[in-house]
């Protein structure tokens, strides 16, 4: 594996008395799309939260192409764009108004421009000047896609991106993260529910259960490891089944 | 310029084009203007007609030959009295608004995590929050002393002079450091609590308290309020006469100034309307004395603000920025 771009060292998370992240180590190689997988309430937005710098750990230590997510904070939030489930932006501020505002607080000199170019990037320069206020669920996603690659990161975290999407919002979406890894070479870290989406766009998966780590491999590897499994679905189970 | 500085600025460039775009915030600063406007041109209705009086009086005299002429009683700044009482109420009210706008619509539109993912620390965004909304505050109070300013040179017919408007721009500051405060106050209430809403409650029902009830009590213990015009004018004391009489009472006066100390609208009223003439005593001195006079009441501003500016910071930057949720 080349330098790990994202890296888990005994990555640790407690809440009160509950153990929501145990021991994790992971490391992602720059350029891979990671797929992260788990039930609800494996502790995934958790150590995303950490990987973002917006939660401190317990335990154990994270790197961003080599900065400590807590020691680092700055240099990581450089490096890093965010979307976050559900996210809404602000409602009475226009799509491009939205992006300067965020572009300018990341350190782009001309946010403008950044904003328009991201926009036309995405194909929806036809909302750069209508108010977020008013936007679709799908509209709103891709404009949360673009605020998080506006200052041009060089790894993109998505929490749950397709939650809420259409099926054509999803097919959409998949594009984007896929042109988004090979014209700009971000390495991306997704959590997902979806498993017919993880197969199709990411390079590799990793699985949480319960705050462990139980399997992580590439979705080539995984494939050839469970022959006997129609789809990725199977597989989940399967790895479910067999964790410890 | 630094990158932080930079920040700082954009986000408050941001709350401030927010605060303008809040319809609730809206209402409250129109009725506040127009309040003030409706006070200022009653009051200098009546003070024209009393100005005409006077400078009758004067030209009688004056043709009459007199050397010695009354000086004029009427004093133009006490005028804005309304003024400054509607910024003590409603003014606490929008910045309490403006303070729990700040931090609901963050949570409300989910936005932080986008925030605080990016280089952008907590001490960061709570100075450009406040900043911002210094800004709106200081767009409402030249507004405000605008209207007033205007009245009076126009209906009262009476411009205020050089002297007079840096007394009035020291009231002014005065009011800046009390509604901050109060903002600083909105915003910690509104991030402390789970639900927003119940943040504004608490933060109004501390206002109720610190605005209302608290300089009731002080007025009601009052040994001066107990006769209409004044105990110790009716008695013929001046101001060291009414400070002599005073040390007599020492003990109560303690608790009677300890519970309006307590209270920020107090001390902004108190050094307001010295600055504005509202106060007969106040008026023969001029500004170094009224100063030193009310620098315990700018002291007290200057600290409630500072303090709830450092508890907004500690708060902001402890708050972590986790969407729905927590755990999953």
């Amino acid at each position: 594996m080349s330098e790990p771009v994202i890296e888990l060292r005994g990555l640790q998370h407690r809440y009160d008395t509950d153990l929501v992240l145990r021991d994790v180590d992971l490391k992602i190689a720059r350029g891979e799309i990671f797929g992260f997988l788990g039930h609800n309430g494996a502790g995934k937005t958790t150590a995303m939260n950490i990987l973002t710098t917006l939660l401190t750990p317990t335990g154990g230590t994270a790197t961003i192409c080599g900065y400590d997510v807590v020691t680092d904070r700055r240099h990581v939030t450089r490096q890093i764009g965010y979307l976050p489930a559900d996210v809404r932006m602000y409602g009475h501020l226009t799509a491009a108004e939205n992006l300067e505002f965020l572009a300018k607080l990341s350190g782009v000199t001309d946010a403008r421009t950044a904003a328009r170019e991201t926009l036309d990037y995405l194909g929806c320069a036809d909302l750069a000047k209508r108010r977020v206020g008013t936007f679709s669920t799908g509209m709103r996603q891709r404009i949360g896609i673009a605020q998080a690659i506006v200052h041009r990161p060089q790894v993109l975290f998505l929490d749950e991106p397709t939650s809420g999407l259409d099926p054509m919002g999803v097919r959409q979406l998949r594009e984007t993260v896929q042109q988004l890894n090979r014209d700009l070479g971000m390495t991306v870290f997704m959590n997902t529910h979806q498993l017919s989406e993880v197969s199709k766009v990411c390079t590799t998966i990793g699985v949480l259960n319960h705050g462990e780590l139980i399997y992580n491999d590439s979705i080539e590897a995984t494939l050839r490891r469970f022959p006997d499994e129609a789809s990725l679905e199977d597989i989940y189970v399967r790895v479910g089944e067999l964790a410890p | 310029m630094s990158e932080s500085s930079t920040r700082i600025l954009q986000v408050a460039r941001h709350e401030y084009r927010a605060a303008l775009r809040s319809r609730a915030l809206t209402v409250l600063l129109v009725i506040l203007v127009t309040a003030t406007a409706v006070s200022v041109f009653v009051s200098a209705t009546d003070y024209a007609s009393q100005l005409a009086e006077y400078d009758a009086y004067r030209a009688a005299a004056q043709a009459q030959g007199l050397t010695r002429i009354a000086p004029s009683p009427l004093a133009v700044l006490s005028l804005l009295r309304g003024a400054f009482e509607y910024m003590e109420i409603i003014g606490a009210i929008i910045a309490i608004t403006l303070g729990y706008l700040s931090v609901s619509r963050e949570r409300t539109n989910r936005t932080l995590p986008l925030l605080r993912s990016r280089p952008l620390t907590g001490t960061e965004l709570a100075t450009g929050s406040f900043l911002g909304a210094l800004g709106i505050f200081t767009t409402l109070i030249a507004a405000t002393a605008a209207v007033g300013v205007v009245a009076l040179g126009t209906i009262g017919h009476d411009w205020i002079s050089p002297p007079q408007t840096l007394r009035l721009t020291l009231a002014c500051v005065a009011a800046l450091l009390y509604l901050s405060a109060f903002y600083c106050l909105g915003a910690i209430a509104t991030a402390k609590v789970k639900v927003p809403a119940n943040g504004l409650l608490i933060a109004l029902g501390i206002w109720l308290l610190v605005v209302l009830i608290l300089p009731q009590i002080g007025d009601t213990l009052d040994a001066d309020n107990q006769l209409p015009g004044g105990l110790f004018q009716a008695l013929g004391l001046n101001h060291d006469g009414e400070v002599a009489v005073l040390t007599h009472f020492t003990g109560y006066e303690r608790v009677r100034t300890g519970i309006e100390e307590a209270s920020l609208a107090k001390h902004f009223e108190r050094f307001a309307f010295a600055m504005s003439d509202v106060k007969e005593r106040y008026r023969p001195y001029g500004l170094p004395w009224l100063l030193n006079e009310t620098r315990n009441d700018i002291g007290w501003l200057l600290a409630y603000a500072t303090v709830l500016f450092l508890g907004l910071r500690r708060t902001l930057t402890r708050q972590q920025p986790i969407p729905t949720g927590g755990i999953s």
